[in-house]
C-alpha cells in the first residue's frame, strides 16, 4: 500500500477488504478500452470488478452525477456549468485519443486538408473537390470535379465535439456560428449526409464517392478496410500530419504543459511541427465523495492503475483502439485529482 | 315421503342465496377473473396517466421558458454548452444561444406520416383482399407468413436498409425521373437518398403489415352469404369486392390506418437514420432532408443530458408532449371517422 502525501501526490491504493463493483457508463469510444481492462484489473486486485457500459457520454455523466454509476466515460470534458452545478465532480483523463478525416476519392491519395477548408465544406461554401482552396494546399495533385459530400454524425458524439472544436479553432465564421459541442446546429448543406456512430460514418463514406468524414482513430482499422483514404491535416505550425503515436504525443506534450487544475484541457490545434491537430483526452467523470471507504479505495486503485504504465496504460491495451498513454508530464495532476476521491 | 322431506328446506332458502350457495366456486372464479381484467384494464390507463404526468412535470420549465415561441420559431438548438453565460427567459435559464422551435419538426412528422399512410393503405387493402380471396389457400399461408414477418422486423433494420440500399438506389433512378417531371415539390436536387420521400416510403413499408394483417382478417370475416348473393346476382369478382367486401371492411380499415399512422408518427430510429436529420428549416422539396419530433428527441438526448441548466432535457420533454397530443388527436379523429363509417358497412352492401 502506498501512502497519501500532499507534496509528492501519491495515491493510496490497494485491494479493498470487501468485494467492490465499479460501475461505469458512458462513451462508446472508451467502452472497448475499458473492457480490455476488466480482467487484468481483477487479476491484479481480486476484490475490484469493473463493469463498463456504452450508454453514451451524456448519459454516463448524468448517471455519475445521479450516483447510479461511479464512473461516467466521456470524450468531452465537463463544461463550466456542469462543474459549478456539481461541486466535487472531476474530469480524470485516462487515455489520449485522436480523430482522422477520411475521404472517398478514387485515385487521390495523401490529400492535404486544413481546418479552414473543412469548415467551409461543412458550411457548404466549398462544394467541389477541385476547388481552388483545396488545390492550393495540394500542389501537383490531380483533383476531380466530384461534388464534396460532407458526412456528419446524427447522434450526440464526442467525435462531433472534437471535430467542431477543430473547425472553431481554424475558422472564425464557424466559431461564431455553430461553434462546438457534442451536438451542434449544422449549417444547411445540400449534399450533406448523416450517419449514426463511427461504423455508420465508415459505411456511409464507403458508399458515397466524394465523401469526407470525421472518424475517431479507434475506428481507423474499419475505415482503412473500407478503402477510405486518410487525409493529412494542417497543424498550427503549417505542417501536414497524420495521426500516429508520434504526432499525437507531440500534441499532448504541447497541450499538457498548462493543464488547468480541473483537467478540462482541449488538445485541439496545439503548436509544434509534429503535433496532430485533432487530439483529445478520454475522460472518466467521478465524484470526489464516494459512498464508502471501500468504494473510494477501489475507484482510486482502479484509476491510478489505469493511468499507470505498469497497469492499464500499456500498448497491450491501448493499441487496439489506437489510443496513446497519458504523457508523464500530466500524471502528477491526474494523480492529485485521483487522491481526492474519498468517502 | 322421505324425498319430500329432504327437499322441503329448499323453498325456505331465498333464490338469491341458493344461487350463491350452489355456485360459490363459479362466483369466486368470476370475481377473480373480473379483478384480473380490471387490473389489466387499469394498467394501460395508469401507465398513460403516469407518463403524461411525468412529461408535463419535466416539460414545465421549458413550457414557461419557451412560451408561445415554441410554436412560432423555426430554430431548434440546445445552444453552446461550453460558452459562458446563459439565456434567461421568464426566470428560467438555458444554455447560451439555446432556442427551441418545434414547428419544422411537427411539419416533418405529420407530412412524412401522412405520405406513408396514403401510400400504405391502398397497397395494404389490395394485398389483404388478394391474400384472403384471390390466391390458392396454400400460397395464402406462405404470403401471410411473410406479411407477419415484415411486422416483426426491428425498425433499425428498416432504417439501415433504407439508408444503405433503398434510398441510394431510388435517388439514382426513380427520384431523378420524378425530378425531371417538374411537379411542384418534386423538384431540385434528389440527394443521396436521405430525405423525406425515402423516410415516408420506408415508413409505408413498416406500417403495411399493421394495416394489411388487420384488413386480411376483416376480409375473411365478410359473411359468405353476402358474397354468394353477389355472385348469384351475376356480379363479377371485382364488383363483389367493390360492392360487398370493401364497404363491409371499411370501418376496420380506417381503424387499422389510424394504428399505422400512430406507428409512423412515433417511429424514431428508422427515421433518425434516413431523414438526414435536418433542423431549423422546412424542406424545399420532398427529396430534402428533414427531421421529426421523435427522431430529434433521440438525436439530442445524450447531448441534452450535459446541459447543466437542464433546459435541453425539459425542451425535449416538451417536444414529446406535443407528439403525445398529436398522436392523441389523430386517434380521436380516427375514432370519429370510424363512428361515421360504421353502419354504412353492412354486409348487404349499398346496391349496384
Amino acid at each position: 500500500m502506498a501512502s497519501t502525501s500532499t507534496t509528492a501526490v501519491t495515491v493510496t491504493t490497494g485491494n479493498p477488504s470487501a468485494a467492490v463493483t465499479i460501475n461505469e457508463d458512458g462513451s462508446s469510444l472508451l467502452y472497448p478500452f475499458l473492457q480490455e481492462l476488466v480482467s487484468p484489473l481483477t487479476a491484479q486486485y481480486s476484490n475490484i470488478t469493473l463493469a463498463p457500459a456504452p450508454g453514451g457520454s451524456g448519459k454516463g455523466i448524468a448517471d455519475a452525477i445521479a450516483g447510479t454509476v461511479q464512473l461516467g466515460g466521456s470524450d468531452a470534458y465537463l463544461n463550466s456549468g456542469q462543474l459549478s452545478a456539481n461541486p466535487g465532480l472531476m474530469n480524470i483523463p485516462i487515455a489520449v485519443s485522436a480523430q482522422s478525416v477520411y475521404y472517398n476519392l478514387p485515385g487521390v491519395t495523401n490529400l492535404k486538408l486544413t481546418g479552414n477548408i473543412l469548415a467551409q465544406i461543412y458550411q457548404g461554401k466549398i462544394t467541389k473537390w477541385n476547388d481552388a482552396a483545396i488545390a492550393a494546399v495540394n500542389p501537383g495533385a490531380t483533383l476531380p470535379s466530384t461534388t464534396v459530400v460532407p458526412v456528419r454524425r446524427v447522434d450526440g458524439s464526442g467525435d462531433t465535439f472534437i471535430f467542431t472544436s477543430f473547425l472553431s479553432a481554424t475558422n472564425t465564421a464557424w466559431q461564431n456560428g455553430p461553434a462546438f459541442g457534442t451536438t451542434v446546429t449544422w449549417p444547411a448543406v445540400s449534399n450533406e449526409l448523416t450517419a449514426n456512430g463511427n461504423p455508420g460514418m465508415v459505411q456511409t463514406c464507403k458508399a458515397t464517392p466524394g465523401c469526407v468524414a470525421y472518424i475517431g482513430v479507434s475506428a481507423g482499422a474499419a475505415a482503412q478496410a473500407a478503402g477510405l483514404e486518410q487525409s493529412l491535416l494542417q497543424n498550427k505550425s503549417g505542417q501536414f500530419v497524420q495521426p500516429n503515436s508520434t504526432t499525437i504525443t507531440a500534441a499532448v506534450s504541447a497541450g499538457s504543459s498548462n493543464v488547468p487544475p480541473d483537467l478540462a484541457q482541449p488538445l485541439i490545434y496545439e503548436p509544434g511541427a509534429q503535433a496532430y491537430p485533432i487530439v483529445n483526452f478520454e475522460y472518466l467523470v467521478v465524484k470526489a465523495t464516494q459512498a464508502s471507504a471501500s468504494t473510494a479505495e477501489a475507484i482510486r486503485t482502479f484509476l491510478a492503475w489505469a493511468v499507470s504504465t505498469s497497469g492499464g496504460s500499456t500498448p497491450q491495451y491501448l493499441a487496439k483502439e489506437n489510443f496513446v498513454a497519458l504523457p508523464t508530464s500530466v500524471l502528477p495532476a491526474v494523480n492529485a485529482a485521483i487522491a481526492k476521491i474519498t468517502p | 315421503m322421505s324425498i319430500t322431506t329432504e327437499v322441503r328446506p329448499e323453498p325456505s332458502v331465498s333464490p338469491r342465496s341458493a344461487r350463491r350457495r350452489r355456485s360459490v366456486p363459479g362466483i369466486s372464479a368470476d370475481r377473480s377473473v373480473r379483478s384480473v381484467l380490471l387490473v389489466a384494464a387499469i394498467v394501460p390507463t395508469a401507465a398513460l396517466a403516469f407518463l403524461t404526468y411525468e412529461m408535463v412535470k419535466t416539460a414545465w420549465p421549458a413550457v414557461i421558458f419557451n412560451g408561445a415561441g415554441f410554436f412560432t420559431t423555426k430554430t431548434f438548438t440546445i445552444g453552446n454548452l461550453y460558452a459562458t453565460g446563459t439565456e434567461v427567459h421568464h426566470g428560467y435559464a438555458a444554455a447560451k444561444g439555446a432556442s427551441y422551435g418545434v414547428l419544422p419538426l411537427v411539419f416533418g412528422t405529420m407530412v412524412s406520416s401522412f405520405i406513408a399512410v396514403v401510400l400504405a393503405v391502398p397497397v395494404s387493402v389490395g394485398g389483404a383482399i388478394l391474400l384472403a380471396e384471390r390466391i390458392p389457400v396454400r400460397l395464402q399461408g406462405v404470403l401471410g407468413t411473410f406479411l407477419e414477418l415484415l411486422a416483426g422486423i426491428p425498425s433499425v433494420v428498416f432504417g439501415l436498409w433504407g439508408v444503405y440500399t433503398f434510398g441510394p438506389v431510388l435517388s439514382r433512378t426513380v427520384y431523378k425521373w420524378l425530378a425531371a417531371l417538374h411537379i411542384p415539390w418534386f423538384t431540385g436536387p434528389t440527394g443521396a437518398g436521405q430525405g423525406m420521400l425515402t423516410a415516408s416510403l420506408v415508413l409505408a413499408v413498416m406500417i403495411i403489415p399493421i394495416i394489411a394483417s388487420t384488413t386480411r382478417e376483416l376480409v375473411r370475416s365478410v359473411p359468405a352469404i353476402s358474397k354468394e348473393g353477389a355472385v348469384a346476382l351475376g356480379l363479377t369478382s371485382s364488383e363483389t369486392v367493390r360492392i360487398v367486401t370493401i364497404p363491409y371492411v371499411r370501418t376496420g380499415v380506417v381503424a387499422a390506418s389510424i394504428l399505422g399512422l400512430a406507428r409512423a408518427l412515433g417511429e424514431t430510429i428508422a427515421v433518425l437514420i434516413i431523414s438526414g436529420n435536418f433542423l431549423n428549416a422546412y424542406p424545399h422539396s420532398i427529396f430534402d432532408p428533414f427531421s421529426t419530433m421523435a427522431s430529434t428527441i433521440a438525436a439530442f438526448l445524450d447531448s441534452a443530458l450535459t446541459d447543466s441548466t437542464g433546459m435541453a432535457v425539459h425542451a425535449l420533454a416538451e417536444v414529446g408532449l406535443v407528439l403525445l397530443v398529436i398522436t392523441l388527436v389523430a386517434n380521436l379523429a380516427g375514432r370519429m371517422l370510424t363512428r361515421r363509417f360504421s353502419g354504412a358497412g353492412l354486409p348487404v352492401g349499398r346496391g349496384v
